[in-house]
């Protein structure tokens, strides 16, 4: 079965909840394509995750993977397998059964499901562990078999449910760098669940940003920072800085001056909140050429420092890498790249635009919806 | 394969059986306390049996020997001349029958208030503990009338109505390992294509394999050891090894068959709860 997994209107609520935990969730994800369900807990990922497994009967909406409707096909049919947080791990079978599971329950003997099911365990790196018992693996040996078994079943689609994050950062960078090898070996189509946005990052091209039971936003891991499709999107991927404004002739005007946005993008005159990623604002001296500032605060963050700056009244955030001494109340310099800006609608304020019944909302990429995936 | 990953062979998931753990482990006076509070449970349970083993084959024990003055067959030649036997197989088949029927039906109501939405769950959780809290001997009364206007034949009836009181036992068994029963395994094996037949054979039978021999287990000894239904409401047509235990303590000079009758009662359960113990675990997936 070809593996593009389309979503369309899936809407789906359990009983007692107010508020609908998966609300007309619309989403295409192509075949052999990694994308990631991020967003903060209790927005509706694993629900959907669920659904397109079809371990949630939805209220209302379809599935199709590769162009087939699911409804009504049993979880056991639908060509999938699922990796959840936990290795769930069949505990009265040993490693090699576990892997072999699959083949079995598909008919296949048991002594060739031992044998496919080695080369998977190779595959995960855990030579010899066969005749392990299950309970005498570490959490990251776990959770490797968990993969290992879940890719024996050879499914067109692969579902993670947040499968690393009980690990440390150390092996999870490590099953980071599995997973890529196994997708180009495999190549299946995976959906990730993940709240943490620097994994998205690293395992998937494409993002379905989550909140309150809708997608946000459905774009390139690129896009995703650089053009975020709202002020709630720029805030869930991580965005500190939001500067009210007006925009006029492809610029910004604020508080900051006259700031010149993106050229590929036709900015419409208006209000607009402009959105600059602390990454790429760089800090200097202030002798230099750019926006005068003062810093304000230092926070520690591993490897870099928040930089808190005060520029004509405007609090900006920026993250510097450590070496060079920078001191609260220091003057510096700062420059922001027309690449990093983007502007927003303010939700706060767009129902009271004279037109706001008619127009699309503004978004980052100009005024339109974004509902597909953008590259 | 040229990606490398770190060893990850150090510390495993820790686990309860494992020794070395501080907080359990005592020392000295303590340690002493805990072989001598075994010692004397071990003896609480052994030496009743003692006498019994002693009584069963002496011929001739009076006051105030310490030991039978008189060894011999005695007790088993009239024991088998009572009918231990048949008594034995009646006890046996209704032991089989009860548990056969009230574990099943245990599973099931447990599953079901376990995982399903059940209409007034709290009242059905009461209803299924009622029977412990009604004395056998109300319940034999009342239902007898109820058996014989129905026709139902004395053994179905006893089986029938100890079926009722074993339920308890099962269902809050059953419950218990539901509670353990972790859902998320079965979904991941249904994902990996095994149809709802291959679950219940393959994941969910072998994991719930120890709760369920425990339910069988104590659903076997209700009608191993009942007395008073199978007395009212076998209207003494069903003679059972408590019956014929009953029968010859309520005589004189019986004491070596009594003795026999009682210490050869414990033998099949305690030989089905020294099988529980081997078998009864969750099997344990390969060698380390």
């Amino acid at each position: 079965m070809n593996g593009t997994v389309t979503v369309e209107g899936l809407s789906k609520s359990f009983p007692g909840t107010s508020t609908p935990v998966l609300d007309d969730v619309n989403l295409s994800v192509e075949a052999g394509s990694c994308t990631a369900l991020l967003g903060p807990s209790g927005a509706g990922k694993s629900t959907l995750l669920r659904a397109v497994s079809g371990l949630e009967v939805p209220d209302a909406g379809r599935v199709l993977v590769g162009g087939q409707d699911m409804a009504g096909v049993k979880p056991e049919r639908r060509g999938m397998a699922m990796v959840q947080q936990r290795p769930l791990l069949f505990p009265h079978l040993n490693v090699l059964d576990n892997i072999a599971f699959a083949g079995t329950v598909r008919g296949v003997p048991k002594r060739t499901a031992r044998v496919d099911a080695a080369e998977f365990l190779d595959l995960v790196q855990l030579e010899g562990f066969g005749r392990r018992q299950v309970t005498a693996l570490s959490g990251g040996q776990a959770q490797r078999v968990a993969i290992a078994r879940a890719l024996a079943a050879r499914p067109s689609v692969l579902l993670l449910d947040e499968p690393f994050s009980a690990l440390d950062p150390e092996l999870r960078s490590a099953m980071h760098a599995l997973l890529a090898e196994l997708r180009r070996r495999l190549n299946p189509t995976i959906l990730m669940v993940t709240h943490d946005r620097s994994e998205a990052a690293v395992v998937a091209e494409n993002i379905a940003l989550f909140s309150g039971g809708r997608i946000l936003q459905h774009s390139s891991v690129e896009l995703m920072y650089s053009r975020p499709a709202s002020l709630e999107a720029s805030r869930l991927m991580g965005g500190a800085n939001e500067i009210p404004g007006t925009v006029c002739n492809g610029s910004h005007h604020s508080a900051l001056g006259v700031l010149p946005l993106p050229c590929d993008t036709a900015w419409p005159t208006g209000p607009g909140i402009l959105l600059a990623r602390q990454e790429s604002i760089e800090v200097s001296a202030a002798d230099g050429a750019g926006l005068q500032a003062t810093i304000s605060g230092l926070q520690g963050m591993g490897p870099r420092r928040l930089v808190t700056l005060d520029a004509a009244g405007v609090v900006l955030r920026a993250e510097v890498p450590w070496g060079r001494g920078l001191a609260v109340g220091e003057n510096v310099t700062m420059h922001i790249p027309t690449s990093a800006l983007a502007v927003v609608d303010d939700s706060d304020t767009a129902h009271l635009y004279a037109d706001a019944d008619e127009r699309p909302s503004l978004t980052s990429r100009g005024r339109a919806a974004l509902t597909g995936v953008g590259h | 394969m040229a990606l490398t990953l770190p060893p990850d062979v150090g510390v495993p998931l820790s686990w309860p059986s494992q020794p070395g753990n501080g907080l359990r482990r005592s020392r000295g006076l303590g340690r002493a306390l805990r072989v001598l509070l075994a010692l004397a449970l071990a003896l609480w349970f052994i030496l009743p049996l003692v006498p019994l083993a002693l009584w069963a084959f002496a011929d001739r024990w009076s006051f105030p020997a310490v030991l039978p003055q008189a060894w011999g067959w005695d007790g088993v030649r009239t024991a088998l001349a009572q009918g231990a036997v048949p008594a034995f197989g009646h006890s046996l088949l209704l032991g089989l029958l009860v548990s056969a029927f009230a574990t099943p039906l245990g599973v099931l109501a447990a599953r079901a208030l376990a995982y399903h939405r059940v209409p007034f769950a709290p009242a059905v959780s009461v209803m299924l503990f009622a029977p412990l809290a009604l004395p056998a001997f109300v319940a034999a009364l009342g239902l007898n009338v109820v058996l014989l206007r129905l026709h139902v034949p004395a053994f179905a009836g006893v089986v029938l109505l100890l079926m009722v009181y074993a339920l308890p036992y099962t269902s809050y068994t059953m419950r218990v390992a539901y509670g353990a029963h972790d859902l998320a395994i079965e979904e991941e094996a249904r994902l990996l294509g095994a149809s709802p037949w291959q679950l219940m054979w393959r994941v969910q039978l072998p994991l719930l394999a120890p709760a369920l021999a425990r339910a069988a287990f104590l659903a076997f000894l209700v009608g191993w050891s009942d007395y008073v239904i199978t007395l009212l409401v076998g209207g003494g047509t069903i003679v059972t090894v408590p019956l014929l235990v009953a029968a010859a303590a309520a005589g004189t000079g019986n004491d070596a068959t009594v003795a026999l009758l009682s210490a050869a009662a414990v033998l099949p359960p305690l030989v089905l709860l020294l099988g529980l113990g081997r078998f009864g675990r969750r099997p344990n997936g390969g060698r380390p």
